[in-house]
């Protein structure tokens, strides 16, 4: 892992996530509070969100990811893959975006950025 | 009153999850008028973990707010807590609440839910309980202390959910239900054969009986069950034998009801200027739903028609439930294979994570998934889109159900 801030973290190849998928990385290697969840929408884009769903405690690497949402796989609640907003019950809280970015294949982590 | 512009006051009676949906939609569709929610409860919860985290004590009330106390005044909704409507005149548009003030609305939305059925089998009370409001769910929690004997009527998601929860806290279980496999239509009987088998593997005693007394004693409750020389004892008991749709003042007020508020596919019943919504709302000719997010789309829809708005798309239903630590989902209908269905496996049925499908000829009707929410996402796709699919490509665990929508 390449951990200079600057340049963000290299997390993943794009062809290790399968479009319409998602994997999760551990806090321990973004720092951040939540391990984050690195999402790639079905028309092959990289987004990042806080992994944990606001509601419980499900791990939205975990969930169905298309049309620029990602759906909870425990209750079905979604959340907006650029900004981490709450579309539909039962949660009820935003989730944090991070900003990422895909360079020579390579998917690069910028924890605590906004998008 | 049919052109939405006039529409400018909206009265929804009842704060459970099709309610705060309705207020919720409403405001998020850009209706601007007056908004007043009626609940019962000071603050709407969510009635799902009562029978799971809530109950084994993991989370409070407030955890389980459908929206936070803030949101209502955000959102510029009234919400009137702690007082029931008694009265309802559908001309007048009127609601009569208990304390003895009536509101006037252009529309009222009826989001009464249901109430947990009582069999005269004895009072409920201090060791007899049913479960569907928090104060249930506090009384019944206070019983479940390790080593108390819990007799539990009814083997359906909520029965089976809470003798999951009180083996959790320690409580030796038994479970009585008349059924050999309860739950076989709504998972097929494969699933259910092994879910309900889950049952003995954890401890409980799952019989296949009636309860026909129940008896308080100073000890606890006598029970007599079906077929047994004698009774048994146990601590407390739990009724989880269904729901009774809310309809007393739909009834009063003359709307058409029979089991259930009778609703048209945009929610309104037999009064043009009354909707209903949830539990207590039943669309003509089709059973009622029961779960959590066919309240939350009723609310929805409803929403759409007081607003002349675009409705939600159609979907299949859709439900969870959980148990020994094990994520069931269901979507659509499972049916018996016959000369018109075929049940598709996908992985190995006891061994979690997998998959069941319903296929009428090359289309998916129903899937139910333990610990495998995204085969049923795919389901849910599959059936709503009409996608054709290959019993082959189902029942392959290797292949990635997204493809399949996408071709
Ligand atoms: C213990 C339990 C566990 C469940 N688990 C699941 C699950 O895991 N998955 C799932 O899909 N579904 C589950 N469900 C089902 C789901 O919770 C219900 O389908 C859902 O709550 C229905 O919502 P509703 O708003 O229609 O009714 P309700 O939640 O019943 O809300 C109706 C509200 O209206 C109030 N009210 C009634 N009459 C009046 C009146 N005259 N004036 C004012 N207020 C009134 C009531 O007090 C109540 O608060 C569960 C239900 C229970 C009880």
């Amino acid at each position: 892992m390449d951990t200079a801030k600057s340049q963000g973290i290299r997390v993943a190849s794009v062809d290790d996530i399968p479009e319409g998928e998602g994997i999760a990385i551990s806090s321990d290697i973004t720092g951040t509070e939540d391990d984050i969840a690195i999402l790639r929408d079905d028309d092959g884009t990289c987004w990042a969100l806080n992994d944990t769903c606001t509601h419980e405690t499900a791990s939205l690497a975990e969930g169905w990811v298309e049309d620029g949402d990602v759906e909870c796989p425990l209750h079905s609640s979604r959340f907006n893959l650029k900004t981490g907003k709450v579309d539909g019950l039962p949660a009820t809280r935003d989730t944090v975006p991070h900003r990422v970015e895909v360079r020579d294949g390579e998917v690069y982590l910028f924890p605590g950025e906004r998008p | 009153m049919t052109v939405s512009s006039v529409i400018s006051s909206v009265v929804v009676v009842g704060g459970g999850i099709a309610g705060v949906s309705t207020v919720a939609e409403l405001r998020k569709k850009g209706y601007v008028g007056d908004l007043t929610l009626l609940s019962a409860d000071p603050v709407p919860y969510d009635r799902p973990p009562l029978s799971k985290e809530y109950l084994a004590g993991g989370r409070d009330l407030d955890s389980i707010a459908l929206q936070a106390p803030e949101w209502y005044v955000d959102q510029r909704i009234s919400l009137v807590g702690g007082v029931v409507a008694v009265a309802l005149r559908p001309d007048a548009g009127e609601v009569e609440l208990s304390d003895g003030r009536v509101l006037t609305a252009d529309r009222i939305v009826l989001a009464t839910g249901g109430r947990a059925v009582r069999p005269s089998l004895g009072e409920i009370g201090s060791a007899i309980h049913v479960l569907r409001e928090v104060g249930d769910a506090d009384r019944l929690r206070t019983q479940l202390v390790p080593g108390a004997r819990l007799l539990i009527v009814g083997a359906g998601l909520i029965g089976a959910e809470v003798a999951s929860t009180a083996r959790k806290l320690g409580a030796e279980v038994v479970l009585v239900d008349p059924l050999p496999v309860p739950l076989a239509a709504a998972v097929g009987i494969e699933v259910a054969t092994w879910l309900h088998g889950l049952h003995a593997d954890h401890g409980v005693g799952a019989l296949t009986t009636t309860v026909e007394t129940l008896l308080e004693t100073p000890a606890g409750v006598a029970a007599q069950l079906t077929g047994e020389p004698g009774s048994r004892e146990f601590d407390a008991v739990l009724l989880a034998v269904g729901l009774v749709p809310e309809t007393a003042l739909a009834e009063a007020a003359g709307l058409e009801t029979s089991r259930g508020i009778l609703v048209d596919a945009g929610q309104v019943t037999s009064h043009p200027s009354v909707l209903a919504v949830g539990d207590c709302a039943r669309l003509r000719d089709h059973p009622r739903a029961e779960h959590w997010e066919a309240a939350q789309l009723d609310g929805a829809r409803a929403a759409a028609t007081i607003l002349e708005a675009e409705p939600p798309p159609t979907t299949a239903s859709w439900w969870w439930s959980d148990r020994y630590g094990l994520h069931v989902e269901g979507v659509g209908e499972m049916r018996s294979p016959d000369a018109e269905h075929q049940t598709v496996v996908r992985g190995v049925v006891g061994e979690p994570p997998f998959s069941v499908f319903t296929l009428r000829g090359e289309r998916v009707i129903g899937a139910v998934a333990v610990d495998d929410p995204n085969a049923v996402r795919a389901a849910r796709r599959m059936i709503d889109r009409g996608v054709d699919v290959r019993a082959s490509d189902l029942a392959d665990p290797g292949t990635d159900l997204r493809k399949l929508l996408r071709r």
